[in-house]
C-alpha cells in the first residue's frame, strides 16, 4: 500500500514547476471552495448566486476526486468527475427552468419574496 | 462486466417503460395520452416480477439487500401510482375535454409526470443494487432530481412552484454534501467499490483509529443522505414541501427519497462497519456512531415534537414521516447483532421492514387527503388540509373515515396492526445492542406520536361534523383509484401481519461478518502513517 | 490493492501528437478554403440590411434587457443533451481502441455505447414531439 499522505502528487514524474504541489494544496482548495460554497448559499438571497454556490460544491469534489484519482493512480476519480458533469449539467437545467418558471411569475429573484407556507 | 445486465433487469424494464410512458403523453389522442397509468403500472408489476425473481445475490456485505429492495420498491411504487392517478394537467385536460383549449403538447405535462415519477423508482431500485460509490452517487440524483419537478408540477398554484423550488435548492446542497463525502471516501481508500472500500476501512480499523479522512467523508455522506430521509440537520425543507406539493406527491416524496436514503445508508455503514472493538456490544466506530446518534435523537425528537403543534394534516404527516426517520435510525445505530439468523437482534432486518411497514401505512393517510377536496375561492381545486376538514369524516364519508383511523393507528403502531410489528424489532434490536438510553428515547417519543395520531383518529371518528353555512365542505374528488390505493394500504395494515414478511426482511438484513472475523485472526498491519499538516 | 500504472506527462511520446497537429491543420485550412472561395466566387452587393453586424439574425440595435422567448431555453436545453453526450462519447472512442476486437467483449462494449445513444435518440423525439423544432 502506498503510504498514504506522505507523497507528494507529483511523485517525479510531472514536469518540475508542479514538485513542490502536494495532495495536500488540492485538498486545501477543494475544502476551501465547498466551505465558500456553502457560506455563499445560506447568506445569499438570489436564487441564480444560490444556484452557483451549489455548483461550486460540486466542482470542488471534482476537485478532490481528480487529486485523489491522481495520488491512487487509478481513474476511478476521473471516471467519477466526468458522471458528476453530467449530473451538475442536469441540476443547471433544472434550476434554470426553475427560476424562469419562478421569475415569470413573481418578477424577482429574491428567495425571501417567495414565503406563501409558513407554521 | 456483462453480468451486471443480468443485475438490472427491473431497471431496464422501467426505463423502456418511462420513455414509452414521454412520448404517449404527448399524444394529440386523448385516449393515447390515457393509456399512461395502465402503460406504469404494467411495468411495475413487471419490474416487481422480475425484481423478486432475477436479482442475483450482490457480493456487498448485504448480499439479499437488492432483492429485497427492489421489490419492495415496485410493490409500494404500484401503490403509489394508484394515488397519484389525476394528478398532473388537470385543469388543461378539463379546459381541453370541454373545447376551451386545444391541446398542444407544450402545454401538457402528463407524459413528463409518469415517465419521471417511473425514472424515481428506477433509482430508487438502483439504490438498493449499488455496490459501488459512482453507482450510488448516480442512483441517488435519479432518485430525486424527477422529484423536484413533480413537486412543482403537481398543482398549478404558486404554492407547489415554491415548494419545488425550495426542495430543489436544499435537494442540490444535500447532494452537494454527500458528493464531498464520497470524493474524500474514496481518497481515503482508493477505491469507489464497496467491498473494496470495506477492505481498506476494516484494515485502517484493526491498526488503529480510522484515517480522519475517512470519518470526515463518512459523516459528510451520512449529513448529505440525510437530506433524502429528512433527517435533523437537513429536515427544514419537509413540512413546507409536503404542504406544496399536492397529497398523491407528498405520499411519494415520504416514501421514495426516504427509502433510497436508508438503502444508501446501509450500504455505506455496511463498508465501515458494526464492529467497534469492545465486543459482544458491537457498534460503528466512535465518531460515526456519535454523529448518527444525536441525529437519530434530534429526529425523532424534533419531528414529534413539531408534530404536535401542527394544524395542517399535511404538516402533521411531514413532521411525523421526520420522526419515522429518527426510529430507523435507531435500527441502524443497533446494527446487525450477532446472532446471524434472529430477526428480533437485527436493527438492519428492522430498518428494512419498517420501510415496507411505513410505505404501506402512509399511503392510506395521504390518500384520504387527497380524494377530499373542494373549490377554492381562486375557481380551482383544492386538497382537504386543514384538520377541521376531517371533523366527523366517519359519519360523513364512512369509507375515507375508516381509512384515516386506520391508517393513523398504523403509523401510530397500535398492537393488532402493522405499525406495531414494525416497531418492535426496533425496540428488541436497540436492547440487544445495549443502548438503553436511546431505546428509552425511542419510547418516550412514540408516547408522544400518539398525541398527534391519536388527535387525528378523534376529530375523525369522534366529533361530529361542521354545522351547513361554515365555510365550504370538502367533497370527495372524482378519482376512484386513489380510494382504492387507500383501501389498499388500509388492507396492508390489516393483513400484512398475518404474512411471515419478517423472514424475507431478516434475509435481507443479514450483514456478512465474515471478513471481518478473519481478519482480525491475523496479525496486526503496520500503522498507517498519519497525516501530517 | 497495486496502483496501477498510468502513462504520465513525462514519458508521452512526443510523436503522438503529431494527429493533433494535422486536425488543427486540417481545421485551420477548412476556414481559410471557405473564406477565400467565397471571396473568388461569390457576388458582391452593398447595402444596409448587407452591412449590418449580424446579416439574418438577430437585430443588433436595441435594449440588451429584452426578454428572450423561451424557446431559446428550450433550444439551449436540446444542445445540452447533446453536449454532454459527447463528454461519454470521447473516453468510449479512446479506449474502444484498446478492446480486442475477437472477443465478444468487444460486442457488448459497442452495445452499450450504441444503447447509450438511443436514449439520446429518445429524447431527440421526445423533444420533436414536444414542439421544440418548430419555428413559427
Amino acid at each position: 500500500m502506498t503510504a498514504l499522505f506522505t507523497a507528494t502528487l507529483a511523485q517525479g514524474e510531472l514536469p518540475n514547476v508542479m514538485s513542490g504541489v502536494t495532495l495536500y494544496h488540492f485538498l486545501f482548495t477543494s475544502a476551501a471552495m465547498f466551505v465558500i460554497g456553502l457560506i455563499g448559499f445560506l447568506t445569499r438571497r438570489n436564487l441564480i448566486i444560490m444556484f452557483l454556490c451549489t455548483e461550486l460544491m460540486f466542482q470542488a469534489a471534482g476537485i478532490a476526486l481528480i487529486a485523489f484519482s491522481r495520488f491512487w493512480m487509478n481513474h476511478t476519480g476521473e471516471t467519477f468527475v466526468i458522471f458528476v458533469l453530467t449530473v451538475a449539467a442536469a441540476e443547471a437545467a433544472m434550476a434554470l427552468a426553475l427560476v424562469v418558471l419562478l421569475f415569470r411569475r413573481k418578477e424577482t429573484l429574491d428567495s425571501s419574496a417567495w414565503r406563501e407556507m409558513k407554521g | 462486466m456483462i453480468e451486471k445486465i443480468h443485475a438490472l433487469w427491473p431497471e431496464i424494464t422501467l426505463f423502456a417503460a418511462a420513455c414509452v410512458v414521454m412520448v404517449v403523453g404527448l399524444s394529440r389522442n386523448v385516449q393515447v395520452r390515457r393509456l399512461c397509468v395502465p402503460v406504469c403500472f404494467i411495468a411495475l408489476v413487471a419490474a416487481g416480477v422480475l425484481a423478486w425473481f432475477t436479482t442475483p445475490m450482490s457480493a456487498a456485505a448485504m448480499a439479499h439487500l437488492p432483492q429485497y429492495g427492489k421489490t419492495l420498491a415496485a410493490f409500494v411504487g404500484a401503490l403509489l401510482l394508484l394515488l397519484l392517478v389525476g394528478t398532473p394537467d388537470r385543469e388543461y385536460e378539463d379546459d381541453v375535454a370541454r373545447g376551451r383549449a386545444a391541446f398542444e403538447p407544450i402545454r401538457g405535462t402528463r407524459g413528463e409526470f409518469y415517465a419521471f415519477y417511473l425514472f424515481s423508482i428506477t433509482g430508487l431500485m438502483l439504490c438498493a443494487g449499488a455496490d459501488d460509490l459512482i453507482w450510488l452517487f448516480l442512483a441517488l440524483e435519479l432518485t430525486s432530481l424527477p422529484t423536484y419537478i413533480m413537486v412543482a408540477i403537481s398543482t398549478g398554484r404558486n404554492r407547489s412552484m415554491e415548494a419545488g423550488v425550495k426542495y430543489f435548492f436544499l435537494g442540490a446542497l444535500g447532494a452537494a454534501t454527500f458528493l464531498f463525502g464520497f470524493a474524500l471516501i474514496y481518497g481515503a481508500t482508493g477505491s469507489t467499490k464497496y467491498t473494496a472500500i470495506a477492505e481498506a476501512l476494516q484494515a485502517q480499523y484493526q491498526a488503529g483509529p480510522l484515517n480522519a479522512i475517512a470519518v470526515a467523508g463518512v459523516v459528510l455522506a451520512v449529513l448529505g443522505i440525510g437530506f433524502k430521509i429528512a433527517a435533523v440537520p437537513m429536515h427544514f425543507y419537509t413540512a413546507d414541501v409536503y404542504q406544496g406539493a399536492s397529497a398523491p406527491v407528498s405520499a411519494m416524496l415520504a416514501f421514495v427519497p426516504k427509502a433510497a436514503g436508508f438503502f444508501a445508508l446501509l450500504g455505506l455503514l455496511s463498508c465501515v462497519g458494526w464492529f467497534r472493538a469492545t465486543e459482544p456490544n458491537t457498534s460503528l466506530p466512535e465518531p460515526i456512531h456519535e454523529v448518527l446518534w444525536f441525529m437519530a435523537v434530534l429526529t425523532m425528537t424534533v419531528g414529534n415534537v413539531l408534530a404536535v403543534m401542527q394544524n395542517s394534516v399535511k404538516r402533521i404527516l411531514a413532521y411525523s414521516s421526520i420522526a419515522h426517520s429518527g426510529y430507523m435510525l435507531v435500527g441502524l445505530i443497533a446494527g446487525p447483532g450477532l446472532q446471524k439468523d434472529s430477526f428480533t437482534h437485527n436493527g438492519l432486518a428492522a430498518v428494512l421492514f419498517y420501510l415496507l411497514v411505513y410505505g404501506v401505512s402512509n399511503i392510506g393517510a395521504f390518500a384520504v387527503l387527497a380524494c377530499l377536496e373542494r373549490r377554492g375561492r381562486d375557481g380551482q381545486m383544492e386538497e382537504a388540509d386543514d384538520i377541521a376538514d376531517l371533523r366527523g369524516l366517519c359519519s360523513r364519508r364512512p369509507l375515507l373515515g375508516w381509512i384515516m383511523v386506520i391508517s393513523s393507528l398504523g403509523l401510530l403502531g397500535l398492537p393488532p396492526l402493522l405499525g406495531f410489528w414494525g416497531k418492535m424489532p426496533l425496540f428488541t434490536a436497540g436492547v440487544s445492542s445495549g443502548d438503553y438510553l436511546l431505546v428509552v428515547i425511542l419510547g418516550l417519543n412514540s408516547a408522544i406520536a400518539a398525541f398527534y395520531y391519536l388527535r387525528l383518529v378523534g376529530v375523525t371518528l369522534l366529533e361530529a361534523p361542521d354545522a351547513p353555512g361554515r365555510g365550504v365542505p370538502v367533497q370527495p374528488g372524482p378519482f376512484p383509484t386513489r380510494v382504492l390505493a387507500g383501501v389498499a394500504s388500509v388492507a396492508g395494515i390489516i393483513m400484512l401481519s398475518f404474512i411471515p414478511l419478517t423472514n424475507q426482511a431478516q434475509r435481507a438484513g443479514i450483514y456478512n461478518r465474515d471478513p471481518i472475523i478473519k481478519r482480525s485472526a491475523e496479525p496486526a498491519q503496520p500503522a498507517v502513517p498519519k497525516p501530517e499538516v | 490493492m497495486t496502483p496501477t500504472m498510468i502513462p504520465t506527462l513525462a514519458n508521452t511520446d512526443i510523436a503522438s501528437y503529431l494527429l493533433i497537429l494535422i486536425l488543427i491543420g486540417g481545421a485551420i485550412s477548412f476556414a481559410v478554403i471557405n473564406l477565400g472561395a467565397s471571396y473568388l466566387l461569390g457576388p458582391r452587393r452593398q447595402g444596409q440590411t448587407k452591412g449590418i453586424t449580424y446579416e439574418s439574425g438577430m437585430n443588433p440595435v436595441g435594449t440588451a434587457r429584452k426578454r428572450f422567448n423561451v424557446r431559446f431555453y428550450l433550444i439551449a436545453m436540446v444542445f445540452l443533451v447533446f453536449d454532454i453526450e459527447i463528454i461519454f462519447l470521447y473516453p468510449w472512442a479512446v479506449t474502444f481502441s484498446n478492446v480486442d476486437h475477437t472477443m465478444t467483449d468487444a460486442l457488448t462494449w459497442l452495445g452499450r455505447i450504441l444503447f447509450f445513444i438511443l436514449t439520446t435518440i429518445v429524447a431527440y423525439v421526445y423533444g420533436m414531439r414536444k414542439g421544440v423544432f418548430k419555428f413559427d
